[in-house]
């Protein structure tokens, strides 16, 4: 049952991540974001309920609201005034999404000897390597972003991955530490929005590759 | 103690974002004194054997804690003395709280025993430092604070994963059931289960960890945001970063390295810091030899220190990691100092310009000799405490059985050593133009020069306690 719900969703949260590598447009990579983190946020409060830990449940409910509604609404902040598509539009994205699906394998070849080691005690071990692929893409997305926007939605999804592996392996890092993430998560967002809008004025544009002032 | 020692910088950060400029340099200057003087009494206690602990365990200061957080206040207490001519009359509101947040992160990571909360503290560096970074606001204090948020908030989010990666371990040593112990993310507790934990999955978790902490430490080759953000920053937040806070994540690093070792044996850690002090080192030594601009030029000399420290715990044993600890400090005491008066030669010369900056000797006699001193001090020659902590680092590594490495080291060393003597020769001597601001007299020049004079009683002569110190601080995590 639990092994059944958990692979259900952290799998359905690997395809949405697939999807935000295929989406050009910034608007449809926020949904996909929101997407994601119900699916995740779920997933968590589906362990926490059926595990019977009700700090998990907190969490969750924590989560949702800062992933689904606070954070998202920075990023439309940030977003006003960018241009709808990435800087220079056209590329296709069949080569990205072939990278993603080989890091899903990779993810895979990793992972399954660590998950295997919880033998039958941990039902959502199944879900491990796929949180971890979800980790890899986000981190995919965030090195090859062209422009800020990209490189910070791709940090977003390295870091709900980040929180779906701590679910899945270990039904959440204790509450303290798990309060410690959710609020510097959310002043990196706020010190990236704070960056970006000085970046848009001094630049007139996000495209990282006219950040380079610094060399050697 | 520790409680007082955390609170104060804590609580002055939130009183300076409120008091009126005029009181701000009150209260930043009481409030480093008092940090300077709890840090220092604290540290000196937990070196000679009083390990203090607080809030049911979570805070613990043995002696490695002890050592990070008297180099930590030392070194917070001579940026802090220079701050003020950095801070103009518009922005105390921003400068003075945010230090002071950052010099309590710092002392949050080191004097904590859960590494969640460490992971958390360390962070909390990060976000502390990046408007400090970008506190001049010019286009390329912008690019250096965008690269150093992204870059170590991905660095660090790695590290986090490693984390969980150890809490899994910990929760699946017994076949068959999933519970934690109780503590379970404590080093202490971790260290006594350590032995039981799965290899392969501390194997892992370590590899996130260096990956993660190493990039907060600036080890190569995740060390690309560090030129940036040590080069655009102010002068004592430079000092700040390159003096104590690459060394935090070196010491995170090595706090989980007993752990690994007890589970997968040694060799594993051992290799991975090895290989990546060396190409610290051989990337350092690569730029050194073509630099244009003089603080990035100091930035990467971090990058070969903290190379050198990694080699120090990679070859281990209680020399290895006694000789890291020591170089962290005398390190952390030169590369403030170098880059305390780099600020005020950027401030007379008018550039950071390497081929600007001519006939430092004569022009500015006072900067410049201490800047020459402490350069001196960073090419590891005697009798500054560099060349002993270097010679202890290669003693090391000869003994424990890693002559290559600390063979190739070595040459490495002699190249950078030749990169950087060519750089600041030009810089130090030949005709002086005029200046454009002074640059500071014998005053406010004294905390250098008491910093220099440590560095000497650390070279020629160890006062008594020194050596067990380092003993007793090596043996948290020696085995």
């Amino acid at each position: 049952m639990m092994a059944t719900i958990t692979n259900l969703l952290a799998f359905l949260a690997l395809g949405v991540t697939l999807l935000l590598v295929w989406r050009q447009s910034w608007r449809g990579r926020v949904r996909l974001f929101v997407v994601q983190s119900l699916l995740l946020g779920a997933l968590a409060a589906a362990i926490g309920a059926l595990a019977s830990r009700p700090s998990l449940l907190l969490v969750a409910a924590i989560f949702l609201v800062m992933k689904t509604w606070l954070i998202p609404r920075v990023l439309r902040r940030m977003a006003a005034g960018a241009p709808l598509r990435p800087v220079r539009p056209g590329r296709s994205a069949g080569i990205p999404l072939l990278v993603a699906g080989a890091l899903v394998v990779v993810a895979y070849v990793i992972m399954l000897p660590v998950s295997d080691l919880a033998s039958s005690a941990l039902p959502t071990r199944g879900a491990i390597p796929l949180a971890f692929a979800m980790a890899l893409i986000g981190l995919f997305v965030c090195v090859t972003g062209r422009d800020a926007l990209g490189q910070v939605t791709g940090f977003l999804v390295f870091e709900n991955a980040i929180f779906a592996l701590g679910v899945v392996t270990t039904y959440g890092m204790p509450g303290l530490i798990e309060a410690g993430v959710f609020l510097e998560v959310l002043v990196v967002v706020l010190l990236m929005e704070g960056v970006v809008v000085q970046m848009r004025r001094e630049h007139d544009s996000l495209d990282v590759d006219r950040l380079q002032e610094l060399r050697g | 103690m520790i409680v007082l020692l955390l609170a104060v910088p804590l609580s002055a950060a939130a009183l300076l974002a409120l008091a009126p400029a005029r009181a701000a340099i009150v209260v930043h200057a009481l409030a480093t004194l008092v940090t300077l003087a709890a840090g220092l009494t604290l540290g000196v206690g937990a070196v000679s054997g009083l390990t203090a602990v607080a809030f049911d365990g979570v805070l613990r200061v043995d002696a490695l804690s002890g050592w990070m957080i008297a180099v930590i206040v030392v070194v917070a207490g001579l940026a802090a003395a220079e701050a003020p001519r950095y801070v103009g009359e518009g922005s105390p509101r921003v400068f003075y709280p945010l230090f002071h947040l950052m010099v309590f992160t710092m002392l949050l990571a080191v004097s904590t025993d859960d590494v969640g909360v460490m992971w958390v503290a360390v962070e909390g560096t990060t976000l502390a430092s990046v408007f400090l970074v970008n506190f001049e606001r010019t286009r390329a204090s912008l690019e250096a604070a965008y690269k150093y948020l992204l870059i170590c908030s991905v660095g660090i989010a790695i590290a986090f994963v490693g984390t969980v990666l150890v809490y899994y371990a910990e929760a699946v040593r017994q076949q068959g059931v999933i519970e934690h112990a109780p503590h379970a993310l404590r080093w202490t507790a971790l260290l006594v289960l350590a032995p039981a934990l799965s290899p392969r999955v501390l194997q892992l978790a370590f590899v996130f960890l260096v990956v993660g902490y190493g990039t907060k430490a600036g080890l190569a080759p995740m060390h690309t945001w560090l030129p940036d953000a040590h080069s655009e920053a102010p002068a004592p937040v430079s000092a700040l970063m390159s003096g104590v806070l690459l060394s935090v994540g070196a010491y995170a690093i090595l706090r989980f390295k007993p752990i690994v070792d007890a589970a997968a044996g040694p060799g594993f850690a051992r290799r991975i810091l090895v290989a990546l002090g060396l190409l610290s080192l051989a990337v350092a030594a690569t730029f050194l030899w073509n630099p244009r601009n003089f603080k990035r030029m100091l930035a990467y000399s971090s990058v070969e220190h903290i190379g050198l420290v990694s080699l120090g715990l990679g070859f281990g044993g209680g020399l290895g990691v006694s000789g890291a600890l020591l170089h962290v400090a005398n390190h952390g005491l030169a590369k403030s100092v170098v880059f305390l008066l780099a600020g005020r030669i950027r401030a007379a010369y008018g550039t950071v310009e390497l081929a600007g900056v001519r006939g430092l000797l004569r022009g500015l006699p006072v900067t410049g000799r201490g800047f020459a001193l402490a350069v001196v001090a960073l090419m590891g020659l005697p009798p500054f405490g560099l060349f002993t902590s270097e010679v202890m680092i290669f003693a090391a590594g000869f003994r424990e059985g890693h002559a290559w490495a600390a063979a190739t080291a070595l040459v490495l060393l002699v190249v950078a050593f030749g990169g950087l003597l060519r750089a600041t020769h030009a810089m130090l001597f030949g005709p002086a133009p005029a200046m454009s601001h002074a640059a500071g007299g014998w005053i406010t020049t004294l905390p250098m020069a008491v910093a220099l004079a440590v560095l000497i009683v650390t070279g020629l002569a160890w006062p008594p306690g020194l050596g067990a110190a380092l003993d007793l601080a090596a043996r948290a995590v020696v085995r």
